[in-house]
């Protein structure tokens, strides 16, 4: 088949089998390594895309259902090269350690904010469970995430 | 009260942010998994089925047959088949001085999941499909997976050696006496599971036959030096081998023998064609080394104060199927094993057996955080025994500057434990209440000790080279991998603190082994003390190289030229590098220095129980403290509060430090409360990452580190090393929570919900 | 390990989703809804179809009030339930039920209708389905075909749904006025698959519901007096043994999850 799709607005025309997963076709044909794989099985966030703006696992959507779609990875956030807000705040309060969850934890945080389910440490606990990390212990995670949401509150 | 020694005003000691942080949230960090050449294979293994058996058959024919597959090897492929991992000091019972394992089992398969076959292919796809064509004949051999019974007699043989692989006796003074003069007798069986390392980053790499014939592996690795493994294993000189680390997604050990790196090479080897292989969750779960579980009794003994008088403590360690670093495991165990206490008379025997368990070796805390179930357990029952608070019983016997452990070393920096102690229990206040009926709150100390840095009897060594370029700005180049824990982004920070270069004007090659000085593993928590005191060192003997040229250019004494703000100083002068470096470049002055750091060394530990002497150069020391809230009735288990103290000698970068520890006390908590491999008769069952329970940010509380800075330590700037330390303590304060709060106490690790409900 | 290969399907609606796996003869046929259980199948090896039918250009979400009953489109996804304030007054055990079902981004493309196809008996929707009673809406070669979903589960990863049917939606009784809900979950980590889980309804006639999932091979009925219920529950039981967990330990967790699900119940029916 052919598969079209926008991956941090550039254009892919690409011949894709069935079986080819989102994350696969990413890494291996758009180019887009800052898309992880961590498991493959839905469980830790390490692939996480925004597909058409919603959060998605990756390594669970088939290439092939994501035809059309516009697709957001990490590596396409910041703009002219500067930090998106949210990834300097986790830059600056020691959230990055090996930082293979980084990118999945970006966007997953993200959406969370947006979508109001950061209010308080529990809730953005909660919202990342599924961004597993195994160096940072959480704590300074939690820390970027409540800052860059206090900016939001202060800029809206 | 901490002592903080003459703080550099600069680098040193501030929460600078880590250069690689900002390449890495933004995407752009190309890990091992993430690099490709054009043309490359894809490679992926064929693995045991069983757990034990004699392979009489494998058949590859079909499996070539697939389109697409350009080579499959198994042993007889292999030009050395043998890998010896070298554990100098083991004792001479055992035998050999060497560890062994099988790139490709030839034979006989002793653990589930040991690689049998490797295909490369031109895709993935033809190159799973060939695996699964490749047809084994098995004759399924005896299992035996307990390590006890492993070592009885007629147990099933993993190896015709027999089951035993190490073992390591120590008996200072008369046990068997002081025990029956005690006050107080506490015995106490305790266990410990299999446990992975769960980094987020499978294993992966990639390599190719590049020029001078020299076969290049660049792979997620924390030890750079097994080009020397992969030489032998391929039989070429050691010179026609390279490996090369990029950032690593997590190494905590479980990168530390070979992964992919042989295979790899086999098939570059082969084929002279680049390759990628990369380990899927479910293989790194299956196959990839393990911690040693071990199995505990503790005997200990006090006197009327509470002072304890005697310890006879045996270890079991399961070592799984093959001996990689079980002995030196086993050692770190050993020497650990009566906690940071003093104690007169101490017994140990400890002894690792072979199993058909996957092969267990290095894991955060590496034989020492095992044992801290035991002798914190022993701590908290002799407290319960004699009516003490159990951070007080502990206070009656720290270990001081100046005493000596069993095993003969004598401590002699600072041991910061009773100010550790003070500090956790000022920031816990009072127990809370339970927040339901059927909840109950539990609190829980525990104190440990960790060394850092290698054996003194490997004679450990680091080099550096650090060297300006002819614009003033500063390169370093070092052969470390940079595992995650901020390892390159300290030694930018050492670096600029000595030369006065802002880190900014400071790039860093690492991990190379062909173009970056060697400094040995990242592992051990050695490498800021040894790649640290390397940079130190180089950039050190740089500053002194370019002084006496300075103090020309500015017109002063030597003593009074400063290396401060990218330049060099003298009162109101200021001349930059730059221009410091186009003369000395004129002059013929070197600009760049390579060093080498040496570790203190010492004599090796003999085979016979009464030896005695140093093993390590130092310890970190910690005391942490948990309040959790037990659901009776599920079993579930909250943390409410996790405060932890370190005294870490100098925080080079404070924030680092705070990440080990919060990292370290989850990793902890995931070991305490959830994280098992579990296995029926040597099969593993846990192949997925949703049954492998590493805690999310839910499970994971608020923690509080408290960074103690006692101003000595034999890392760079008087720091300790901060990796490993804070994992050990987690167990032993949870249990004794969970003692606290149900009235009895948990002994066998993790402590899950349903072992918890039906205490 | 990633997919084995398949041949893929995309029809543009129900009938043609049909007529796809009718034609798939010997081949094993399967849809393919948020597959957010299907494709980590795929890539465990666990599953093996021949032909995966999407149903993604195909739709069939939406919720809608039908009288006494509520009809959820199968394509409706996890975090529709969860966050839409419309569910939360209609459904309000769905809504709750649905912050259990994995991490937000399963939820973000979870479907209903695939959770009940599925029918995980540890899933927590097939387990609200249960509670509310009403039908399920299949589609195959026949047309239309109502199951109640009393007869819906029918063992581990089993349903009454033919291989060539399509489940459009599932239509729930309401709850009558005055009922109270709730729903307890015990897991070993936030976002896991239940242990044990609990869906209770309390009428005001006094009667009460309880569903646990988790703890057979499919969700479990019990209809009684408030009181008996949870104790009925952890007595009828019969959950497997695991090498994780033991079956003693899964029953009393059913007990535990009825009684705290019952408790939330009664005090919002009383509010
Ligand atoms: C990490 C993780 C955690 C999870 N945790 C939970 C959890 O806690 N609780 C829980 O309930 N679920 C959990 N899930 C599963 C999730 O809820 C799935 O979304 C759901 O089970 C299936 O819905 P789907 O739309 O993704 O179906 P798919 O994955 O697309 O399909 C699942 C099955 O249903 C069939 N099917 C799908 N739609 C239809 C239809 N309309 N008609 C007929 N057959 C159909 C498919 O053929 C397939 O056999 C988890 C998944 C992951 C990856
Ligand atoms: S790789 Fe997709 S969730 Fe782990
Ligand atoms: S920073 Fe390593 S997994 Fe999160």
């Amino acid at each position: 088949m052919t598969l079209e799709l926008v991956v941090n607005g550039r254009r892919f025309r690409e011949p894709v089998e069935p079986h080819v997963t989102l994350l696969h076709f990413l890494r291996d044909k758009a180019g887009a390594t800052d898309v992880k794989y961590g498991c493959g099985e839905g469980v830790c966030g390490a692939c996480t895309v925004l597909l058409d703006g919603v959060a998605v696992n990756a390594c669970s959507v088939l290439a092939v259902q994501a035809e059309g779609a516009r697709v957001e990875t990490v590596a396409g956030l910041g703009e002219n090269g500067s930090l998106h807000p949210l990834q300097q705040e986790l830059v600056e309060r020691g959230a990055v350690q090996c930082g293979f969850c980084t990118p999945g934890v970006v966007l997953g945080s993200l959406e969370a904010v947006r979508l109001g389910l950061a209010g308080d440490r529990p809730t953005i606990r909660r919202s990342l469970a599924g961004n597993l990390c195994r160096c940072t212990g959480y704590g300074k995670i939690v820390d970027a995430v409540e800052a860059y949401r206090d900016r939001q509150g202060h800029a809206s | 009260m901490s002592v903080v020694r003459d703080r550099p005003a600069r680098l040193v000691g501030r929460a600078l942010v880590r250069h690689d942080a900002v390449e890495k949230v933004a995407g752009r960090t190309r890990y091992a998994a993430d690099f490709g050449l054009p043309g490359m294979l894809k490679a992926a293994l064929k693995r045991a089925d069983l757990p034990h058996a004699r392979l009489l058959r494998v058949d590859t024919s079909a499996a070539e047959a697939v389109p697409g597959v350009a080579s499959i090897l198994t042993a007889k492929d292999v030009p050395e088949n043998t890998v010896w991992v070298d554990v100098p000091g083991q004792t001479f019972q055992v035998g050999a001085l060497k560890a062994r394992a099988n790139v490709l089992a030839d034979g006989v398969v002793r653990y589930h999941g040991e690689p049998i076959a490797i295909v490369a292919a031109e895709t993935e796809d033809a190159a799973l499909a060939a695996v699964e064509l490749i047809d084994v004949d098995y004759e399924e051999l005896a299992v035996v997976t307990d390590p006890r019974a492993a070592l009885e007699d007629g147990a099933p043989a993993v190896h015709e050696e027999g089951n035993l692989l190490a073992s390591w006796q120590l008996h200072e003074g008369d046990v068997d006496a002081a025990f029956g003069g005690a006050h107080a007798v506490v015995d106490q069986s305790y266990e410990t599971q299999f446990v992975d390392h769960a980094y987020l980053e499978p294993e992966a790499g990639v390599a190719w036959l590049d020029s001078g014939d020299v076969i290049t592996v660049r792979a997620a690795t924390q030890v750079i030096e097994h080009f020397r493994d992969l030489a032998r294993i391929l039989c070429v000189p050691d010179n026609r081998v390279r490996v090369i680390a990029p950032y690593v997604g997590g190494g905590f050990g479980g990168k530390e023998d070979m992964t992919v790196e042989p295979f790899l090479a086999l098939v570059v080897q082969r084929t002279g064609r680049p390759v990628r292989m990369i380990w899927s969750r479910s293989e790194s779960l299956l196959a990839r080394e393990k911690r040693h579980p071990m199995k505990l009794r503790y005997r200990t003994a006090c006197d009327a104060e509470g002072r304890l008088v005697a310890q006879d403590i045996v270890i079991v360690a399961d070592g799984g199927a093959y001996a990689l670093l079980s002995a030196l495991v086993l050692l770190y165990a050993t020497t650990c094993a009566q906690g940071p206490y003093a104690c007169p008379n101490v017994r140990i025997d400890a002894r690792v057996a072979y199993t058909n368990h996957t092969p267990a070796s290095a894991m955060r805390g590496f034989g020492a955080m095992q044992v801290a179930l035991g002798y914190e357990g022993q701590m908290d029952l002799l407290a319960a025994e004699l009516g003490l608070d159990p951070l007080e019983l502990r206070r009656r016997n720290f270990v001081e500057r100046g005493d000596t452990l069993a095993v003969g070393q004598r401590l002699d920096t600072h041991v910061a434990l009773p100010e550790l102690a003070d500090r956790v229990e000022a920031a816990l206040g009072p127990k809370p209440a339970p927040s339901t009926p059927e909840r109950r709150v539990g609190r829980g100390v525990a104190c440990n000790l960790q060394p850092y840095g290698r054996c003194v009897w490997l004679n450990d060594w680091a080099s550096a080279w650090v060297g300006f370029e002819l614009d003033g700005t500063l390169v370093v180049r070092i052969g470390v991998p940079d595992i995650g824990g901020g390892q390159a982004s300290s030694l930018v920070q050492v670096a600029g603190e000595v030369l006065g270069v802002d880190p900014a004007d400071i790039v860093i090659h690492i991990g190379d082994s062909a173009l970056t000085p060697l400094t040995g593993t990242t592992t051990a928590t050695r490498q800021l003390y040894m790649s640290g005191n390397a940079v130190l060192q180089a950039a050190g003997e740089l500053r002194e190289e370019l002084r006496p040229l300075a103090s020309e250019l500015l017109e002063t004494e030597p003593d009074d030229v400063q290396f401060a703000d990218g330049g060099v100083r003298s009162g109101g002068r200021h001349l930059p590098f730059r221009d410091l470096i186009g003369a000395a470049a004129k002059r013929e002055v070197p600009w760049h220095r390579l060093s080498i750091f040496r570790a203190p060394g010492g004599e090796a530990w003999r085979s016979d129980a009464s030896w005695r002497g140093r093993v390590f150069p130092d310890f970190t020391y910690g005391c942490h403290a948990v309040d959790l809230e037990v659901d009776s009735e599920t079993g579930h288990v909250e943390v409410l509060r996790y405060v932890a103290a370190h005294d870490v000698g100098r925080a080079i970068n404070p924030q680092s430090v705070e990440g080990q520890i919060e990292g370290a006390v989850v990793m902890g908590l995931g070991y305490a409360l959830s994280e098992r491999v579990v296995y029926e008769d040597g099969v593993n069952l846990t192949g997925t990452f949703a049954q492998y329970l590493i805690p999310t940010a839910v499970e994971a509380p608020e923690i509080e580190p408290i960074v103690v800075e006692s101003g000595e330590g034999l890392g760079p700037f008087s720091a300790r090393g901060i990796g490993e330390p804070p994992v050990g303590a987690v167990a032993p304060a949870v249990a004794g929570a969970l003692a606290d709060a149900l009235g009895r106490r948990l002994t066998i690790l993790p402590f899950t919900p349903e072992r918890v409900a039906e205490a | 390990m990633i997919p084995r290969p398949f041949d893929y399907e995309r029809p543009g609606s129900v009938e043609e989703a049909v007529a796809v796996l009718a034609a798939a003869g010997g081949r094993d046929a399967k849809l393919i809804a948020g597959g957010q259980s299907l494709v980590p199948m795929l890539s465990l090896g666990l599953a093996r179809p021949d032909v995966l039918v999407d149903l993604s250009r195909v739709e069939l979400d939406g919720i809608e009030a039908l009288g006494g009953r509520v009809r959820v489109g199968a394509t409706t996804c996890h975090r529709t339930l969860e966050l839409d304030p419309e569910v939360r007054s209609l459904l309000p055990l769905a809504a709750e039920a649905a912050r259990h079902v994995g991490n937000p981004r399963v939820r973000n493309r979870g479907t209903f209708g695939g959770s009940l196809a599925h029918a995980d008996p540890a899933a927590e929707l097939p387990v609200v389905a249960l509670a509310h009673g009403g039908e399920i809406v299949a589609h195959g070669p026949g047309g239309a075909r109502r199951i109640p979903l009393g007869e819906f589960f029918l063992g581990y990863l089993e349903t009454a749904l033919a291989p060539d049917e399509v489940l459009v939606a599932a239509e729930l009784e309401r709850l009558p006025e005055g009922s109270g809900v709730g729903f307890h979950e015990e897991a070993q980590r936030a976002d896991d698959f239940a242990l044990a889980c609990a869906a209770a309804v309390v009428k005001p006639d006094g009667r009460a519901r309880v569903v646990v999932g988790g703890v057979g091979d499919r969700p479990l009925r019990f209809d009684g007096a408030p009181g008996e219920l949870a104790a009925a529950v952890e007595s009828a039981v019969e959950p497997e043994e695991d090498a994780f967990v033991s079956a003693a330990f899964r029953r009393r967790l059913a007990g535990v999850c009825a009684r705290r699900a019952l408790a939330q119940a009664r005090e919002d029916a009383a509010a």
